[in-house]
């Protein structure tokens, strides 16, 4: 199938990007392309411009801060966060997401910000945003904002983001003494979108976990952290008792959905299975905090 | 000596050889030439109107907007195209079944998600989608036929009104003394196998093109396993001349009356008999359902007689078709009436979400099995009962009913028994088609193979002592298997079976469990013997369809130009089967020369011979291959005898190596073909073939009921199941097959390969998702999984060849690794679990259902 | 690129004009603002060995290099590509001389019906030019966006594996 039309704008500043979608109704921002462009091939959505940010200065940056915190910008591809080395060691748990996401040519285009803007419920990214208690920066032409990643996802494909909102840059936090994170999925094929995936920090003092995040997504309408079950690991090891209790809550606390790929129940199970996977795998990791 | 360094010299230096591929030359830098690669100047695009509903009537719909967008050129209807178009007969008959009579797109009523209900020509594809949105079609649903129950269900919304309810086939044949053998034996063990939807998914979806060229000739190009099959449709239905006209035209075309009349009164001479004996209820059925069949028939018939200037159809490279693209699609019929009323080139590409909907869906079945067998294991009957499930329309040729003769006559396999039932059911649904896939029958060796194992479960015997037990083994020949055909040497289901149980390494098997135990999966391994009828023997397709056999003949041309250049013309439609390699080493053989010397025509049907069925069945390499080499021989006769007289030599001395013909001996006073082709025409002996002059033309049939065989083989699968995702992965997967002598191994070896992953697909991944009430819940490549090369394994290829008593020794292997695999996979499963298994399809969910982790939901 | 660096392109329904390099040649084409880049490839330039086998992402029968990087060309604009360098299958060989990988494919049976390979190839090609050291494990994950319905991959794989044997042991062209 073919797009249907669409008036298109490649604004080389800023500013003039965010006067055209204040500017425009039914105006959408064109990142990599790789959530957009299928929508529209399909005839599912049929925005009526299409303001393309490639040409924009700055917006393909990854800034990372003295103490650790990770801003990567708008342009930045999947691709790019694999490949980045600072990534790869200040926020290894976004390193770790990147190579679940799709295959190499989706991830050579489609872009960690523009999969955050996008907030597909089995999407990696948002999960991992959710983990790290990332800051999403938003702008428009009323100014600048900081959104906790917390109060961003709202439903199925929706986010706290204005129809005249940019979203310029994801900004992970610098990580707390202790943290380790891991990114674990199962999929029905490699590269596909999670049929249950877990985006897991926990921060250690010595061998008792003191904070823990569990960030599910492909379990419902969009990425969700699992409070119970995380208050069930924090004071403990992470021994069997405890992942016991916690997969338990999970359990008790998720309403996923049913689809052609999996039924809740199996959705369910899966979730516990990636608790204790994630769990498993941290509490044995030595040396490095992440 | 060819670029390849394929060198060959001699009679039987290539064939046999893993030969690289002629096609690849164009088709690996980007040259292939594909129906969609090809739009002429001012070609038009077409697209669909399509239904969202699986079942509704059509109360209104409104054109006008559509009509009034700028590049816009036509939308026509499904009411206005009936005008244009003749309804879609039946083909192929059974006593008792109802073949419903349906035009190119619905007007009153629509049957699945996807049913076409108009057609939009404008100046390119995106334009024409954009239209097909604002057409404003106004449904008044009615409920959905989404299962079996509820097809079976007699209280159900008819789909056909003109059937009483939507069973459209009922049929039970008993072969033996079923009763009499079931209360004799030991133990009855029953099961019931649901397999649900799947689809072919060829890479290339369907496509047509009609072209005008600047005089006016139509040439109809498509991405088709059938090109004359498509011709003889689009001349039947995508015209419509009036009963008087049609009637007049064939009434005064006295050479078309006469070669008719003499054609069928050859036919009925040949095969009155056999029609008479099993035919003449055949379409008692459907006239008392539907009286017009008989009229339209008719009408149809003088309209396709009574002129013979149709439009060629042609087709070059084919993206793949796994028997889909063997249908004619309603949608070609609707794109050629239009460009034919239009008098312009139209194009329509189909999208993936069309080719999802409506490309054509298959093996949705249910077959319930019993089998009746003694303590020690000994089988002695089967009663099977089968329900399929062929959707919303029939398939077109081929579809359900000539499905389910085949499924009955190889559901014994290769196992001696003594009694045999078959009730088998056709029920219509809201779904999309119902085609023939790779191995439309496969699902007979699936639940037969997975039965056998139930039984070997259950008397606690292991699956290879059951079938070592139970199946034909050479010093049984010639046997009848209780369906009819005839079993021989070519059978050779035993001796696959036991090369694979050497092979799979069964006494490793502990180590390997306890292996993948300690990494937390649960390893199973599975079996499958399968038979195909590839060609089959004699009478094979008898008992299929009886008096039908001629259908499956191929013919062949053989021939030298007036330059020396040699050609072979095969009906076969290659779709990357690798014929213009295979046939190229066949006749290369023959005539001495090399692979390049050959050129393969096929495809255009103003030069391709004529033959109904073209690509499928895996008849290339035995019927095809067969033709050929007929041919081939013919031709070499020819060329030796013109040789042995030019050289005064007798023909018994003359020998042919790296193209140069001479007496046996002294190649220094060899000739070349260009050299014999001269002297032809220096002599005034050249002959008319089909386009053109030859110095040679040799052209014949060969007749499937000729000689012919069985292919054979033995999968063994292993499966690791982790037992906490429900995820299966396959460490090893063994194919043990016979297809007789090999023409090309590493061309064998990629048709099984791909086979098995499609097998492999339909057990893991792939499902053409309906819910209940018939919604479509597959629509694009994100729920249709075809499986990837992070899924599929290596596949051990093991080769047995044995020698058939045949004349045509290469048997088929297109389908077989597709009919083996689901069987296997599935044993292992059920091996891995420990539970009874009785659905093909076993996504993670299921899994974990199956193994008891998790509740349905 | 047809626009200055500090002026905004804009193209409110129409044509657009695309400039780009195609398999080393500098093309300028003026098409539908909505036309993907595969619809710019196969029928603006006529280069119909970019194959579409689903145009949403999943087959990779449409991937082309694209600046040096494997992307799916239904999945990006024409007008995306302004200003890019692209490379097609149809640019594989040179002067007649085929890429190891296409010999390689070649010489293993690597496809049958061939709609998939021009996909398999490109993203094979960017896959080795990053770097040729891959296992199969490797190659097969990076090959795992590409449907292949005929082959079962197998042969793929072994045409893979052939051409980085031949690009490490030969001196890369092969007749
Ligand atoms: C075959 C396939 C498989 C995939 N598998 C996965 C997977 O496993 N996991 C996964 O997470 N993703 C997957 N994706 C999606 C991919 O990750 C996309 O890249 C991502 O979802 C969107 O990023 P993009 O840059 O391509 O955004 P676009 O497609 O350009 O935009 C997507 C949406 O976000 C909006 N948007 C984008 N950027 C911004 C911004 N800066 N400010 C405001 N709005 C913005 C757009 O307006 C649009 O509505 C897959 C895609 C395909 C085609
Ligand atoms: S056509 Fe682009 S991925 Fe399928
Ligand atoms: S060779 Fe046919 S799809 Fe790959």
């Amino acid at each position: 199938m073919k797009a249907p039309p669409f008036a298109y704008a490649r604004p080389t500043t800023l500013d003039s990007a965010l006067e055209l979608l204040a500017g425009n109704d039914d105006a959408k921002v064109l990142a990599g392309g790789q959530s957009l462009l299928p929508v529209m091939n399909l005839r599912l959505g049929a925005p009526a411009l299409l303001v393309d940010i490639s040409r924009i200065p700055m917006l393909d940056r990854i800034v990372v801060d003295d103490d650790g915190a990770v801003t990567i910008g708008a342009l930045v591809t999947h691709a790019a966060v694999e490949a980045s080395p600072e990534i790869a060691s200040h926020q290894p748990i976004v390193a770790a997401a990147a190579p679940h996401i799709g295959h190499r040519a989706i991830r050579n285009r489609g872009t960690c910000v523009g999969s955050i803007a996008h907030a597909d419920p089995a999407a990696e990214m948002p999960a991992v945003c959710l983990a790290t208690d990332a800051m999403m920066i938003a702008t428009s032409t009323r100014g600048d904002r900081a959104i906790p990643a917390a109060d961003f996802f709202t439903g199925f494909l929706e986010t706290d983001l204005a129809d005249d909102e940019l979203l310029a840059a994801v900004r992970f936090p610098a990580s707390p003494v202790g943290a380790r994170g891991t990114v674990v999925e199962v999929a029905r094929r490699h590269g596909d979108y999670a049929l249950a995936g877990l985006a897991c920090r926990l921060v250690f003092d010595g061998d008792t976990i003191t904070d823990a995040a569990l960030a599910y997504f492909g379990v419902g309408p969009h990425a969700q952290r699992v409070a119970p079950a995380e208050a069930a690991l924090v004071g403990t090891s992470g021994d069997d008792d405890a992942l016991d209790e916690a997969v338990r809550l999970v359990a008790a606390t998720l309403d996923p959905p049913a689809d052609v790929h999996g039924s809740a129940n199996y959705r369910r199970h899966l979730a516990g299975v990636l608790c204790r996977r994630a769990v498993t795998e941290l509490r044995s990791e030595t040396g490095e905090a992440r | 000596m060819s670029p390849d360094g394929n060198q060959g010299s001699g009679l039987g230096a290539f064939t046999g050889t893993s030969v690289k591929r002629v096609e690849d030359h164009r088709l690996l830098v980007g040259e292939g030439r594909y129906v969609a690669d090809v739009v002429p100047d001012g070609c038009l695009h077409a697209a669909f109107v399509r239904s969202p509903f699986p079942h509704a009537r059509i109360t209104g719909i409104d054109t006008a907007d559509a009509k009034r967008l700028p590049g816009v050129v036509t939308v026509v209807t499904g009411a206005e195209i009936e005008a244009l178009t003749n309804p879609i007969l039946p083909f192929l008959a059974l006593p008792g079944l109802y073949t419903p009579l349906y035009h190119c797109l619905s007007s009153e009523r629509v049957r699945f998600v996807g049913d076409p209900v108009a057609i939009v020509v404008a100046s390119s594809r995106a334009i024409a989608e954009d239209a097909v949105e604002l057409v404003d079609v106004t449904y008044e649903p009615l409920p959905g036929i989404g299962t079996l129950d509820a097809a079976l269900d007699t209280a159900s919304e008819p789909i056909w009104p003109k059937a009483k309810g939507n069973l459209l086939y009922d049929h039970t044949n008993d072969h033996g003394d079923v009763d009499a053998v079931f209360a004799d034996a030991d133990h009855v063990f029953t099961e019931t196998f649901r397999c649900p939807r799947q689809s072919n998914q060829p890479m290339e979806t369907r496509g047509i093109l009609v072209e005008f060229s600047a005089d006016g000739e139509i040439t109809v190009r498509a991405a088709t396993q059938a090109p004359h099959m498509l011709r003889w449709q689009l001349a039947a239905y995508a015209r419509k001349e009036s009963a008087a006209q049609a009637v007049k035209a064939f009434a005064t075309n006295t050479e078309r009356r006469t070669a008719f009349v003499d054609a069928a009164k050859s036919f009925f001479a040949e095969r009155g008999e056999a029609l008479q004996a099993s035919d003449n209820t055949a379409m008692q059925t459907q006239m008392k359902t539907d009286p017009r069949t008989a009229l339209q028939m008719m009408r149809t018939g003088a309209q396709l007689l009574g002129r013979d200037d149709y439009p060629h159809v042609t087709a070059d490279d084919i993206g793949g078709g796994f028997g889909a693209k063997g249908s004619v699609a309603r949608e070609e019929i609707a794109v050629a009436a239009v460009a034919f009323a239009l008098g312009r080139s139209v194009s329509w590409i189909e999208d993936r979400m069309e080719n999802l909907m409506d490309g054509g869906q298959a093996r949705e079945e249910e077959m319930t099995l019993s089998i009746a067998c003694d303590a020690d294991g000994t089988i002695r009957g089967l009663d099977v009962d089968l329900v399929l499930d062929q959707g919303a329309y029939p398939g077109n040729p081929i579809g359900a009913p000539i499905t389910v003769r085949i499924m009955e006559v190889m559901q014994p396999g290769a196992y001696r028994f003594e009694a045999f039932r078959q009730r088998s059911r056709i029920v219509t649904t809201n779904k999309g088609k119902y085609v023939a896939y790779r191995g439309p029958w496969a699902n007979e060796t699936w639940a037969r193979e997975r039965m056998v194992n139930v039984v070997a479960r259950r008397l606690g015997i292991s699956q290879t002592e059951i079938r070592r037990k139970n199946m034909y083994g050479d010093e049984d020949f010639p046997a009848t298997m209780l369906t009819g055909p005839s079993l021989d040497v070519t059978c050779s289901v035993r001796k696959t079976l036991e090369r694979a149980e050497e092979l799979a390494d069964l006494p490793g098997l502990d180590a390997l469990r306890a292996d993948a135990a300690a990494r937390g999966k649960r390893l199973g391994i599975g079996f499958a013997s399968y038979h195909e009828a590839a060609p089959g023997p004699p009478d094979y397709w008898e008992s299929v369809n009886p008096g039908t056999s001629a259908l499956l003949d191929q013919p062949a041309t053989a021939s030298v130009d007036t330059d020396g250049k040699i050609k072979i013309w095969t009906s076969q439609m290659p779709h990357g089967q690798s014929h213009e390699t295979t046939y190229a080493q066949l006749a290369a053989d023959q005539l001495g020369v090399g692979i390049d010397d050959i050129e393969l025509v096929y495809g255009h049907t103003s030069r391709a011979p004529f033959d109904l069925l073209g690509t499928g069945g895996s008849r290339g390499g035995p019927v095809g291959g067969g033709a050929v080499r007929k041919v081939g021989r013919g031709l070499r006769a020819a060329v030796v005898a013109k040789a042995a007289d030019m050289l005064e030599a007798n023909v018994d001395d003359i020998s042919i190596v790296d193209g140069n013909i001479h007496v046996a001996g002294v190649p220094a006073r060899g000739l070349g073909y260009a050299d014999l082709a001269a002297r032809v025409v220096a002599d005034g002996e050249t002959v008319e073939g089909k386009d053109g002059t030859y110095a040679f033309n040799v052209e014949d049939t060969y007749t499937s009921a000729g000689d012919g065989g069985w292919s054979v083989a033995t999968h063994v699968c292993w499966v690791e199941v982790d037992i906490e995702t429900g995820l299966v992965d396959i460490p090893r997967y063994l194919v043990v097959e016979d297809c007789g002598p090999i023409i090309n191994p590493a061309i064998v070896d990629g048709q099984a390969r791909g086979g098995v992953a499609q097998g492999i697909g339909a057990v893991l991944y792939e499902r053409a998702a309906y819910d209940d009430d018939a919604n479509l819940q597959a629509s694009t490549y994100m729920d249709y999984l075809i499986p990837t090369a992070t899924e599929v394994p290596r596949i051990e290829v093991e080769h047995m060849e044995t020698l058939s008593p045949g004349e045509n020794d290469h048997r088929g292997v297109g389908e077989g690794g597709m009919i083996g695999a689901p069987a296997a996979i599935t044993n292992a499963i059920e091996d891995a679990l420990d539970v009874t298994v009785n659905e093909q399809y076993l996504p993670p969910t299921r899994i974990l259902e199956l193994a008891g982790v998790i509740e349905p939901d | 690129m047809s626009d200055t660096m500090n002026e905004t392109h804009v193209a409110l329904g129409g044509d657009t004009t695309i400039s780009c390099t195609v398999n080393g040649q500098a093309v300028s084409v003026e098409v539908p603002v909505r036309t993907s880049l595969s619809d710019m490839l196969r029928s603006a330039l006529e280069l119909t060995g970019t194959h579409l086998g689903c145009e949403h992402g999943v087959c990779g029968a449409c991937t082309i290099v694209l600046d040096g990087a494997a992307v799916r060309s239904c999945l990006m604009l024409a007008v995306q590509a302004d200003g890019t360098e692209i490379r097609t299958i149809e640019g594989l060989a040179t002067d007649g001389t085929w890429h190891p990988i296409q010999q390689a494919m070649h010489d293993h049976h690597g496809f049958q019906c061939a709609f998939c390979s021009p996909g398999f190839m490109m993203t094979a090609v960017a896959m080795l030019e990053d770097d040729p050291n891959r296992t199969e494990a490797e190659i097969r994950e990076e090959l795992g966006g590409n449907l292949c319905r005929c082959t079962g991959y197998e042969s793929i794989i072994d045409g893979v594996l052939g051409a980085i044997a031949e690009m490490r042991d030969g001196d890369g062209g092969v007749a």
